[in-house]
């Protein structure tokens, strides 16, 4: 890969680095060394892809969920535990209406639709009040929405006793097995398996198809006027384009993807993860999506993949890697430094701050 | 006459209905909450004015960065971490009471100043979005300092005592004890008034710093700096150095954040290594807001009204959570979560008030522009 | 000027890094242990109190039977307590005072207390107290990006 793109761009390196920006192309680097180095320090190499491989299905629809809110110029959806509020909605509410199986699947994403329209409604009418500052306001409502939540899945009045406290017999469990609901409905449908290597290729058609819609939708009217906005608003709105309502439009759609994405990762993880756990999942998501070489108001399909699959390359490799080399665990300290740092950059760039 | 005056009056109460909603909020829910725990008003005194001492002087460092207009500085958990490190090798080298204590915010202060310039750069860099920025800033700087206390510390660092050090030879424990500091600044004008202990020396501490920041708001960096907060524009065509301004607020600010974290710590009385900085500026910039401050404008008035609205609040929700539902969880979940609507309360406000006085801006520039070209 | 302003950065930093030297000897702290145990060396021998009461800064800290170990934790070098013994059962109580310069490198210090008072040259009645070895287990450090889930305060 990298000599074909050396080919390409013949004698202007310097360029070459620039277009794909240094971390990036460190981060690359890094991860290729790791897997180079693998058999070498006899980690098992096929198991490391497939493992990649399904974390990449599990996590690349949260990831696709930043592109509509950064076309539109909304910045990084720091806001996506909200999305994912709508996706646990569905979930819990599926499985306590006895639905289970693929069906349980199916119903959870139509339960979490309206969940999603609503809240992202909401925030994205909040995110048109304040132009400028969304990034900021969306981690923040993304952490309100989390605890309140919490209060929530203790209070509502759920039942089904495969989700609540045995003892209690109410409020919700922290981690809920999904073992014969929708645990792996994706990733059993067509997956293949060559040896040690297997690929879920079920959950990858999943994300291909919504990829590919959402490339599709930024070809349509609507969607170029969504680059418009986000590129330049006043030029937007100068061309007729009702700004507000695009916004508002691709809100919607991040908040709707983050629903979908959360249930396609817990389909592969097994569980439903509620309480705490969204806290933390846009910081993932945004540091993928910015890996793969997207900014703070630029991002492409191509860059949800290739992000995905470098961030969580460096993920599963690293501790593998690092414990055979050198029997010490630094990969959680590499983690933290590589992805925050990864979103500190983008940060920091020089981009036009959308108005 | 009189009646325009009336309205006046209903018109500056409505302003200052809106200013101070978050405090008037903070008095409706502890004075709702506080009989339903059932705690005692002395356990209550006494437990506010013990984190009155241990948390203000964090809380004040936050001031000086909104002066400059950079907003509410996350980054202050940079500061936590250089005064922590400052408190790890003083601990391992023995240093013990207040000149141990002196000697951390000392050893403090080279780290401080290097992550504030960092910090402060980034900023600049990261104009108009500083807060996210600072944010993003304090994890990612958590990573370097996991990186040197955990792999960096006993391997390359020497660390003596294996009471500090992990049993396999390098990094530092989960916790690191402070006994030998332990309020020893709080005591050392022991004062009890009607079973209420009384930091004094802590109270003093911060006495200083308060008078620091009122005499530094006149010096001329503290002009510059409210100028440049005021608009960047003006201050830049006036002659002043905005970066340069900016990344010295960033720092100050950094610095005694490194101080108030030994001083938290000295009243805690040992380090969690890996956690204790990690709440610091969530809980500062929440209290400071409930204490009725602003993005944009915060005084230490706030700081004291804010320590003690959001913790009087931190005390006794668990237990209300607990008498009305029966489960403590409840109100541990609530008050995290009044913690975090507040912040976000906050930035709303801020951003709105931020744009309607943009769009006001906007329309007078239009205005002035017609009239101009009418003549 | 701008010399003038250098002098007096200077001078800050230089004072500064004086306070730091400063806290560094005064505030360094030590444990000290009294033993009031029987102690033999080459020449001779050194038999315990019957009863022996350690009192440092006004405040009585130890009180030590024959065979016993006593302890406090003192800032500093200058190191000063007052003893008072009773030198067998039923005899009366004997007041001693006792200066002595605390080592800077140790963090222990063992004092044998029938050695100390009897004259005994400092590397007799003085050795460094050496923490006994503990086999422990590794513990585990969880590391996040966790940050700000403020369940406690």
């Amino acid at each position: 890969m990298n000599e074909t793109v050396t080919v390409k761009e013949k004698g202007s390196i310097s360029g070459f680095v620039k277009s794909f920006g240094l971390p990036r192309l460190i981060i690359a680097a890094f991860l290729i060394v790791l897997l180079i180095l693998s058999p070498f320090v006899g980690a098992d190499l096929p198991s490391q892809i497939t493992n990649i491989i399904a974390r990449f299905s599990w996590n690349g629809i949260l990831v696709l969920s930043m592109v509509p809110m950064v076309h539109s110029g909304c910045g990084l959806n720091f806001g996506l535990p909200l999305g994912i509020i709508s996706g646990l909605l569905g979930a819990t509410l599926s499985i306590e209406f006895g639905f289970t199986g693929g069906l349980s699947f199916v119903v959870a994403i139509l339960i979490a639709t309206p969940f999603a329209l609503l809240l992202g409604s909401i925030y994205g009418w909040l995110l048109n009040r304040i132009k400028g500052g969304e990034m900021m306001i969306a981690t923040y409502v993304g952490f309100s929405s989390v605890s309140f939540m919490c209060m929530m899945w203790l209070i509502l009045p759920y039942k089904s006793p495969t989700m609540v406290w045995g003892l209690s017999g109410k409020g919700l469990r922290t981690t809920i097995s999904l073992e014969g609901y929708y645990n792996q409905v994706l990733a059993d449908f067509l997956r293949i398996s060559i040896g040690k290597l297997t690929i879920p290729v079920g959950t990858l058609l999943f994300f291909a198809i919504l990829a590919l819609a959402i490339w599709a939708f930024l070809r349509t009217k609507t969607g170029t006027a969504m680059t418009a906005v986000g590129s330049n608003p006043s030029f937007a709105r100068a061309a007729g384009i009702n700004v507000d309502k695009i916004r508002l439009l691709s809100v919607i759609m991040s908040t709707w993807l983050g629903a979908v994405g959360i249930l396609v990762y817990e389909q592969g993880f097994g569980f439903i993860q509620l309480y705490m756990a969204p806290f933390y999942m846009a910081l993932p998501a945004v540091s993928a999506i910015l890996i793969g070489g997207a900014s703070v108001n630029k991002a492409s399909i191509t860059n949800v993949i290739i992000g995905t699959i470098l961030f969580q390359g460096i993920v599963t490799m690293t501790p593998t890697v690092m414990n055979n080399l050198i029997k010490m665990d630094m990969s959680e300290v590499i983690r933290i430094i590589v992805s925050q740092g990864m979103i500190l950059y983008a940060l920091t760039r020089k981009t036009e701050v959308s108005k | 006459m009189s009646k325009n005056s009336t309205v006046r009056k209903r018109g500056s109460l409505a302003a200052f209905l809106r200013h101070s909603s978050v405090p008037i909020m903070f008095i409706i829910i502890c004075a709702i909450c506080i009989p339903l725990s059932g705690l005692s008003p002395s356990y209550l005194v006494n437990e506010i004015v013990t984190r009155m001492g241990r948390n203000s002087f964090l809380i004040i460092s936050l001031l000086i960065p909104i002066m400059a207009g950079m907003g509410l500085n996350f980054g202050m958990t940079l500061g936590a971490m250089a005064g922590e490190i400052g408190l790890i090798l003083v601990s391992d080298w023995q240093i013990i009471g207040i000149p141990g204590m002196v000697l951390a915010m000392i050893l403090s202060i080279p780290f401080s100043i290097l992550l504030g310039l960092f910090c402060g750069k980034m900023l600049n860099k990261a104009r108009g979005r500083e807060m996210i920025a600072s944010y993003i800033m304090s994890f990612f700087i958590n990573g370097v300092y996991q990186l040197v206390v955990l792999y960096l510390m006993g391997s390359v660092i020497p660390i003596k005592h294996s009471s500090i050090k992990l049993p396999r030879g390098y990094g530092i424990r989960n916790t690191v004890s402070l006994l030998s500091m332990r309020q020893k600044l709080d005591n050392l004008i022991p004062l009890t008034i009607k079973g209420v202990k009384i930091p004094v020396a802590t109270f003093l501490v911060v006495l200083v710093l308060c008078l620091f920041i009122v005499w530094f708001r006149r010096t001329k960096l503290g002009q510059d700096m409210r100028a440049v907060g005021q608009d960047m524009e003006v201050a830049r065509d006036s002659g002043i150095n905005v970066d340069r301004t900016r990344i010295i607020s960033i720092v100050i600010s950094t610095i005694l954040a490194g101080f108030g974290m030994v001083i938290y710590l000295q009243n805690m009385g040992n380090i969690a290594t890996y956690s204790s900085h990690s709440q610091i500026g969530m809980f500062c910039i929440a209290t400071l807001l409930v204490g009725g401050a602003s993005v944009d404008k915060a005084s230490i008035g706030n700081v004291f009204l804010g320590v003690i609205l959001f913790h009087l609040m931190f005390i006794v929700a668990p237990r209300a959570g607990a008498a009305i539902t029966g489960d403590s969880m409840i109100g541990e979940y609530f008050r995290v979560f009044v913690s975090y609507a507040v912040i976000t309360l906050a930035l709303i406000m801020y951003e709105t008030n931020k744009r309607k006085t943009k769009i006001l801006e906007g329309e007078r520039l239009k205005l002035e522009q017609m009239e101009e070209e009418a003549k | 000027m701008k010399l003038k302003r250098l002098l007096v950065r200077l001078i800050a930093i230089l004072a500064v890094v004086a306070l730091a030297a400063v806290m560094f000897v005064i505030g360094r702290g030590h444990t000290v242990y009294f033993d009031n145990k029987a102690l033999e060396t080459d020449d001779a021998s050194y038999e315990p109190f019957y009863q022996v009461q350690v009192f440092v800064d006004d405040e009585s800290v130890a009180k030590l039977g024959a065979g016993d170990r006593g302890m406090v934790s003192v800032m500093g070098q200058d190191f000063s307590m007052i003893l008072h013994i009773t030198p067998e059962k039923d005899a009366k109580k004997v007041g001693s005072a006792v200066k002595l310069t605390l080592p800077y490198a140790m963090d222990g210090i063992i004092l044998n207390i029938p050695a100390l008072l009897n004259g005994a040259p400092e590397e007799v009645y003085q050795s460094e107290f050496i923490p006994a070895p503990v086999e422990e287990e590794d513990e585990e450090v969880i590391l996040s990006d966790e940050f700000e889930m403020p369940l406690e305060g």
